[in-house]
C-alpha cells in the first residue's frame, strides 16, 4: 500500500505540469506500403528537435510538440525512410507508408535503431540487434542464433562452447531475464546450449539491457534480454523457411481478417534423430538429441489504436545417449495482451502469461525404471502504462503479479515392475508482486534523467514443512533439530525491497555525451548448479529463511561520441566502465548434492560478489558496404564466502574468481557487402581463458593393502624369482631369464589433491567464423538465398576445460587432459527461401 | 543424404581429448594422508601415514608420498577404551591380531605425530555385515575367444527401513600356468614340474551401493566378466562392507572426481575431506580416510574346465597357443619363480 501510494504521489505533480498549453498533439500511424502491416519501432524525427517518437507494436505513436512547421524523417530498420514537411498548427493524426529497402544498394545498417541513439539515449549498457543483423552473421552449423550472436556484443560471455547461457557483466547464467514477447523464459537453450531455445526467423528485435535497466524490468540481477517476435501481415500470406544440417524451419504468416486479424507460426525441427539411425556404432544409433520448437501469435486490431494476441511457445529437447537415460527439458509458453493508445498520449499494455518449464530425467534401464520430473510454472499479470506527458517528460508506471508453483520433482517408479521406491519432494509456492514508476526528463538541451523506482516484495507460501536447524553450528543433516509444517497460503518468509533505477546524460554536443546510471536489481529464485556449466536439469529454488535473494547494485559510467566521413557513413565509439557489487549470491559446499536432496539448504552457501570492468566500442553502424564493431573488454567478476554461524566457508573464505571470469575479451565483426546480392561476414573472438582449480599434489589412498600385508607378514614377498631380460648380438635380440627378487610395491587409489579455487586458467580462447549470404533476386515471387559459413575457420581446439584423471589398478597414473568442443573448422550451407 | 551423414559425424569428432604431458604443478600442499580401516573381522588393521606428494604423472616413485613414522596411533571406542597400534614399517602402523571390532560399538582412529600435531576421526559405529544373497555365475559362449566370458551376479537383500551403505572391493585370484621346460635326456630324472599357481591383480576399483530408492530390495552389484583365457581357476573374493552414509558419500566424491570428463555437466573439482581433522590445529589439513564397517567376505570359485563345450574347448586351445598364454618362451620347473607376474602368489590362496 505505502508503495501504491509512493507511486500517486509522485505521479500527480508531473499531471499538473502536463498540462501546459503551447503544444500540439501529433498522432499517427506507420505501415509498410506494400502489406500495410503497422511497423513496429519505427523512428520519427523532427528537424530542430533532439527528440523523436518511436512506433508502438500497432505502429502508433503520439507525442506533443511546440507548434510550428517540421521536417519530419521517418525510418525503420529495413526501409526506404521518408522525410515529409508538416505545418504542425493544430492536433493532428498522419499516416506514413515505408516502402521496403531490401533491393536496393543504400546504407546497410546494423542497429536497430536511429543514428545516434547510443548518444541522444540517456541510459547506457544498453545494446539492439535488428533480426536482419542477426541472420547476417556467420553461424554455427546454418542456424541464425539469438544467443550466440548477443556473445558477439562487449560484456556478453560464456563459459565455453556449448554451454548453456551466457554471462553478463560478471552475472550468473541464472541472474539473466530472457524475455520473449514479454514473457520469462527459464532456459533458452536447444542441444544443451549449443542452439538458442527460439527460432531467429521469428525474432523482430532484440535489446539487451547490461548496465542502466528501466524500471519496468525486475526480477532477474544481472540483465535483461528483451527479444521481441514479428507479427502477422494483415493483407497477404506469405511463407518462408529453410533447410539446414541441424534443422528446418517453417514460417508462415498473413490475414485471417484482411486489415484486421493476423496469424504467424514459426516452427523448427532438428533432424538428428533421423541422422542418428545411420550411425554406425550402435550406441549412437540408439541415441536420441533432437529439439523442436513452435511459435504462434494472433493478433487482431479493433480500430486504429487497440487490439489483442494471442502467443504460444512451445519448445521441447530430449537426448539420450544408448539406453538407459533420456534428459528432456521443455517450455510451454502462453499469453495475451491487450495494447491499446488512450487519447493520444496514453498507451496501455496489458499482459497475462502462464509460463511452464518442465525438465528431467527418465530411466529407461528395465527393472528400474524411473521418472523425476521438476517443473516451475509462472502465471502473471502485468500492467504498463506510458504517458508522454510532453517533449521533455515521459511518465511509465506499471504493475506484475505473479504466482510460481516449484516442484522439486517427486522420483517415482516408472513401470509396473520398476523396483524403484517413491522419493517425494516438496512442491513451494510463492508469489511477487512489484509496482514500478519511471520518469524520463530532458532537463535542458544538455542534460537528460531517467529516473525510476521498483518495489518487489516476494513471499514463500505455504503449505510446506520447513526443516530447522540447530543454532552456532554449520547447517548439516545432523543438526537437523525439527520441522515446521505451513498451511497452504501461510507465509513463511516475505522478503523485498526499494529497486532505485537512475540514468544521467550529459550531451556535450550532438556527437559526444557523457552518461552516468546507477541499478539496483533483486532477484528471487536461483538455479542451483555446481556443475562447470548450467545443465538443463539444474533445479530452481525460490528464495527462503536460509535463502535470501540476490541484490545487484550496479554503477556505471559511460562517453559516447560518434564520428561520420564523406560517405555519411556513422562511427559510433563507446568507453563504459562498471563496478557492480553482489549480495547473497549462491555457492557451494564441496561437492555438494543438489539433486532430490529434501534439505539441499545443507549443501548451500551465501557470500557476496563484486564486477568490474570497462568495455572499448567502435561500431560502423551505417555505411555502403562495410559495417561492422571491434570491442574490447576488461572484466572480473569474483565471489567470497565466509563462514558464519550458519555455514562454512567456501576457499577457507577467501576471495576467488567466479567460474566465467574472463579478464581480456576482444571480438570483432565485420560485415561486407560486395554486390547487391552478395555479401560477406566474419567475426572473431578472443578471451583469456576462464579459471580453473588445478591440483597442486596427489596423494593414494591406501585401502586396499590386506594381500600386500598378508603377503609380507608370511614370506610370500620378498622372495627369489626370475625375470625375462634381453640383450643383442648380431642384430637379433634374445631374451633369457635372470635372477630377482620378487616383490610388490603398495599401490593405491590415486587421487589429485586441490587447495585454492580457481587459481589458475585455462589456455585462451580464439575464433574466427566467417560466412558468405548470397540474397535472393529483386522481383522474383521465389525468394530463395544462400547462407554458407564455416564456424572455427582457424580450426584451433580451444580449451573448453583441462582435467585430471587416473585409472585404478596397479601403479596409478596421474593424467591431465584438455577437452575441446568444436575443435575443428565446421563448414556449413543453408538455404532459406520466402514466397 | 551420405555426405550429410558424413558430416554430421564430422561435427561429433570435432570434440576431442587430448593428453597434456607436460603438465605440472608444484606440491604446494603440506596435508596429511590417513589412510585406515577396522572392521567386524579379525585384523589386524592397519593404519598408513603420509604426506601428499607431487602431482607428477610420469614419476612413479612421486607416488607414495613421504611416509610418516613415530606416530601413536591408537583406536578408541565410545567408553574411551583404546588399543594402540605398533609401527610395522616405517609409517604403517597395526593393531595386534587379537583386537577385533564389535558390532554395534562406535570406533575413531587418534593420532599424535612427532611433531605434535593431533589427529581424529569421527566416531564411527561399526555397522552389522550383511552377507550376499546371490553370488554365481554362469559362462557365455560367443564366435570369438576374446568375447567368451563368464557373467557374474551378485545382489545384496538390503535390510528395510534403515539407510544403508556399502563400500565393496573386489579381489580376484587366477591360476595361471607356466610351460615346463623340455625334461633332461635320460637316465637324468624327470624333475617335478610345478606350473600352476595363483596371482592377485590388485584392483583398487570400490564399488559403491546405496540403497537409497531401492530400500529392502535385492540390489544387483555391478560386476565385471572374468575372462575366458585359460582352463585354469579364478576365484572371485568380495569383501562387502556396511559402512556409513559420510564413508559412502567421500568414496562416491572420489569416484565421480577420479572419472571426470572435463564436460559441461561435471562438478567443479575440490579438495575431499574425509572423517578426520587436526584437532589441535585446525589449519593442518587432514585428507584421507578411517573406515569403519562391519565385513563379509565371500569367495566364488569360477570353474573355466568343466561345463565348457568341446568346441569351445578346442577354441581356446588355438588361442592359449598362439597368444603365449602360457609363456612358452619361459618354461620353468617352478611357476613361483614367474616375477614378471605381478602379485604371483604362489600356489596357495591367502586364507579367508
Amino acid at each position: 500500500m505505502r508503495a501504491i501510494l509512493f507511486i500517486l504521489l509522485f505521479c500527480l505533480p508531473l499531471s499538473a505540469w502536463a498540462q501546459k498549453n503551447g503544444y500540439v498533439i501529433l498522432s499517427g500511424r506507420v505501415t509498410d506500403l506494400e502489406t500495410k502491416a503497422p511497423l513496429e519501432g519505427a523512428n520519427v524525427l523532427f528537424s530542430g528537435l533532439s527528440i523523436g517518437a518511436k512506433t508502438d507494436s500497432t505502429g502508433r505513436f503520439s507525442l506533443t510538440l511546440p507548434a510550428r512547421t517540421y521536417q519530419v524523417v521517418v525510418r525503420s530498420l529495413g526501409y526506404k525512410f521518408k522525410l515529409e514537411r508538416l505545418e504542425l498548427t493544430k492536433s493532428m493524426d498522419i499516416s506514413v507508408a515505408l516502402q521496403r529497402a531490401e533491393q536496393l544498394l543504400d546504407e546497410v545498417v546494423i542497429t536497430a535503431e536511429k543514428a545516434d541513439a547510443n548518444v541522444n539515449r540517456t541510459i547506457m549498457g544498453v545494446e539492439k540487434m535488428s533480426s536482419k543483423t542477426l541472420k547476417k552473421l556467420p553461424n554455427l552449423m546454418g542456424e541464425a542464433d539469438v544467443i550466440r550472436s548477443i556473445m558477439l556484443l562487449p560484456g556478453v560471455s560464456t563459459i565455453g562452447e556449448g554451454a548453456s547461457g551466457f554471462n553478463v557483466r560478471g552475472g550468473n547464467v541464472d541472474q539473466n531475464l530472457v524475455l520473449l514477447d514479454g514473457v520469462p523464459l527459464f532456459n533458452t537453450s536447444h542441444l544443451f546450449g549449443f542452439f538458442t531455445g527460439f527460432n531467429a526467423d521469428m525474432v523482430q528485435d532484440l535489446s539487451l539491457f547490461k548496465g542502466g535497466i528501466p524500471s519496468m524490468y525486475g526480477g532477474r540481477a544481472s540483465s535483461v534480454l528483451d527479444v521481441r517476435l514479428k507479427e502477422g501481415n494483415v493483407e497477404k500470406w506469405g511463407v518462408e523457411g529453410g533447410v539446414g544440417p541441424i534443422s528446418s524451419r517453417l514460417l508462415f504468416d498473413g490475414p485471417l481478417i484482411k486489415g484486421k486479424t493476423s496469424l504467424i507460426v514459426g516452427a523448427r525441427g532438428s533432424l538428428s534423430d533421423f541422422y542418428m539411425k545411420y550411425f554406425p556404432n550402435p550406441a549412437l544409433a540408439k541415441s536420441k538429441a533432437d529439439f523442436y520448437d513452435v511459435n504462434l501469435k494472433l493478433t487482431h486490431r479493433f480500430g486504429k489504436n487497440q487490439r489483442i494476441s494471442f502467443s504460444a511457445y512451445v519448445s521441447n529437447d530430449g537426448f539420450k545417449f544408448a539406453s538407459d537415460t533420456l534428459y528432456s527439458w521443455n517450455t510451454k509458453v502462453f499469453s495475451i495482451k491487450h495494447n491499446a493508445l488512450i487519447g493520444t498520449k496514453i498507451s496501455h499494455n496489458f499482459t497475462a502469461f502462464m509460463s511452464d518449464y518442465a525438465y528431467g530425467i527418465e530411466g529407461l534401464k528395465q527393472g528400474v525404471e524411473f521418472i523425476w520430473r521438476p517443473s516451475i510454472i509462472q502465471k502473471s499479470v502485468k500492467e504498463d502504462l506510458s504517458w508522454d506527458i510532453n517533449p521533455k517528460n515521459r511518465l511509465d508506471l506499471g504493475f506484475e503479479f505473479s504466482a510460481f508453483q516449484n516442484d522439486a520433482g517427486s522420483f517415482l517408479p516408472n513401470a509396473a515392475g520398476s523396483a524403484i521406491e517413491k522419493f517425494p519432494m516438496t512442491t513451494e509456492n510463492s508469489q511477487e508482486m512489484s509496482a514500478y514508476v519511471g520518469h524520463s526528463m530532458r532537463l535542458s538541451n544538455k542534460i537528460s534523467l531517467d529516473y525510476g523506482l521498483r518495489y518487489a516484495m516476494y513471499q514463500l507460501l505455504g503449505p510446506l514443512d520447513f526443516y530447522g536447524y540447530k543454532s552456532g553450528t554449520p547447517r548439516a543433516f545432523n543438526t537437523l533439530k525439527d520441522t515446521t509444517s505451513y498451511a497452504s497460503g501461510s507465509v513463511i518468509q516475505t522478503y523485498g525491497g526499494f529497486e532505485p533505477r537512475l540514468s544521467l546524460a550529459f550531451k556535450v554536443d550532438t556527437s559526444l555525451s557523457i552518461k552516468g546510471g546507477f541499478t539496483r536489481m533483486q532477484q528471487f529464485r536461483h538455479l542451483l548448479s555446481n556443475t562447470m556449466a548450467i545443465s538443463p536439469v539444474d533445479v530452481w529454488k525460490n528464495a527462503n529463511p536460509y535463502l535470501p535473494q540476490q541484490i545487484a547494485d550496479q554503477y556505471s559510467l559511460g562517453i559516447f561520441k560518434n564520428f561520420t566521413n564523406d560517405q555519411n557513413a556513422v562511427f559510433e565509439t563507446s568507453l563504459e566502465v562498471y563496478y557492480k557489487n553482489l549480495k547473497n549470491v549462491v555457492d557451494y559446499i564441496d561437492g555438494a548434492a543438489l539433486y532430490l536432496n529434501p534439505t539441499v539448504e545443507t549443501e548451500l552457501l551465501v557470500g557476496k560478489g563484486r564486477a568490474y570492468g570497462a568495455e572499448l566500442f567502435l561500431k560502423k553502424a551505417r555505411g555502403i558496404r562495410l559495417t561492422g564493431w571491434v570491442s574490447y573488454t576488461y572484466a572480473r567478476t569474483f565471489r567470497q564466502i565466509e563462514a558464519n554461524a550458519e555455514q562454512a566457508a567456501a576457499n577457507f573464505g577467501l576471495e576467488f574468481p567466479a567460474n566465467f571470469d574472463t579478464p581480456h575479451t576482444f571480438k570483432f565483426v565485420l560485415n561486407n557487402r560486395f554486390t547487391k546480392r552478395i555479401s560477406f561476414n566474419a567475426n572473431f573472438t578472443y578471451m583469456s581463458g576462464r579459471p580453473i582449480t588445478y591440483p597442486n599434489g596427489r596423494y593414494k589412498l591406501y585401502a586396499y593393502n590386506e594381500l600386500l600385508d598378508y603377503a609380507n607378514a608370511n614370506g610370500i614377498f620378498p622372495r627369489p624369482g626370475l625375470t625375462p631380460t634381453t640383450y643383442k648380438y648380431g642384430g637379433s635380440t634374445n631374451t633369457y631369464l635372470v635372477g630377482s627378487t620378487i616383490t610388490q610395491v603398495l599401490d593405491g587409489y590415486s587421487s589429485p589433491s586441490f587447495t585454492l579455487r580457481n587459481e589458475e586458467r585455462i589456455p585462451f580462447y580464439m575464433r574466427m567464423d566467417i560466412g558468405i549470404t548470397v540474397e535472393p533476386k529483386a522481383g522474383k515471387k521465389w525468394q530463395g538465398s544462400w547462407n554458407f559459413s564455416i564456424y572455427n575457420v582457424l580450426a584451433r581446439q580451444n580449451a573448453y576445460s583441462l582435467f585430471f584423471r587416473s585409472s585404478t589398478g596397479l601403479i596409478n597414473q596421474a593424467r591431465t587432459y584438455q577437452l575441446s568442443i568444436l575443435g575443428a573448422a565446421i563448414p556449413s550451407i543453408t538455404y532459406n527461401f520466402k514466397f | 543424404m551420405r555426405a550429410w551423414i558424413l558430416g554430421f559425424c564430422w561435427l561429433f569428432l570435432c570434440a576431442c581429448e587430448t593428453e597434456v604431458t607436460d603438465f605440472k604443478t608444484q606440491n604446494l600442499s603440506s596435508a596429511i594422508v590417513v589412510s585406515g580401516e577396522m572392521s567386524s573381522l579379525a585384523g589386524p588393521y592397519t593404519v598408513r601415514l603420509n604426506y601428499t606428494s607431487a602431482y607428477s604423472p610420469f614419476d612413479v616413485t612421486e607416488f607414495q608420498g613421504q611416509v610418516i613414522p613415530g606416530a601413536d596411533v591408537k583406536i578408541l571406542d565410545e567408553t574411551g577404551a583404546s588399543i594402540s597400534l605398533r609401527e610395522t614399517q616405517k609409517g604403517v602402523y597395526q593393531t595386534p591380531a587379537s583386537f577385533v571390532g564389535q558390532v554395534g560399538k562406535k570406533y575413531k582412529v587418534r593420532i599424535l605425530t612427532i611433531n605434535g600435531k593431533l589427529i581424529e576421526s569421527t566416531l564411527d559405529e561399526l555397522k552389522a555385515p550383511l552377507p550376499l544373497s546371490t553370488f554365481s555365475y554362469a559362462f557365455k559362449n560367443a564366435e570369438k575367444v576374446e568375447n567368451m566370458r563368464f557373467d557374474l551376479r551378485a545382489s545384496l537383500q538390503d535390510k528395510k527401513g534403515s539407510e544403508d551403505f556399502y563400500f565393496i572391493k573386489r579381489q580376484d585370484f587366477i591360476q595361471f600356468l607356466t610351460t615346463c621346460p623340455e625334461p633332461p635326456p635320460p637316465p637324468a630324472p624327470v624333475p617335478v614340474c610345478d606350473c600352476k599357481c595363483w596371482q592377485a591383480p590388485q584392483n583398487t576399483q570400490p564399488i559403491l551401493i546405496s540403497d537409497f530408492l531401492l530400500d529392502g530390495t535385492s540390489i544387483p552389484l555391478a560386476l565385471k566378466p572374468v575372462d575366458y583365457q585359460d582352463l585354469t581357476d579364478v576365484v572371485v573374493q568380495l569383501n562387502v562392507y556396511t559402512v556409513s552414509k559420510e564413508a559412502y558419500m567421500f568414496w562416491k566424491r572420489q569416484e565421480e572426481q577420479r572419472t571426470l570428463g572435463g564436460g559441461l555437466f561435471d562438478k567443479v573439482p575440490a579438495q575431499i575431506i574425509g572423517n578426520l581433522r587436526s584437532v589441535n590445529d585446525p589449519g593442518q589439513q587432514v585428507v584421507g580416510y578411517f573406515l569403519v564397517g562391519g565385513l563379509h567376505r565371500q569367495r566364488l570359485k569360477i570353474d573355466r574346465f568343466n561345463g565348457i563345450p568341446e568346441e569351445t574347448n578346442r577354441k581356446l586351445g588355438f588361442y592359449v597357443d598362439f597368444n603365449n598364454i602360457r609363456y612358452k618362451d619361459f618354461p620353468l620347473w617352478d611357476c613361483r619363480k614367474a616375477a614378471w607376474i605381478p602379485y604371483n602368489l604362489g600356489f596357495n590362496l591367502p586364507p579367508m
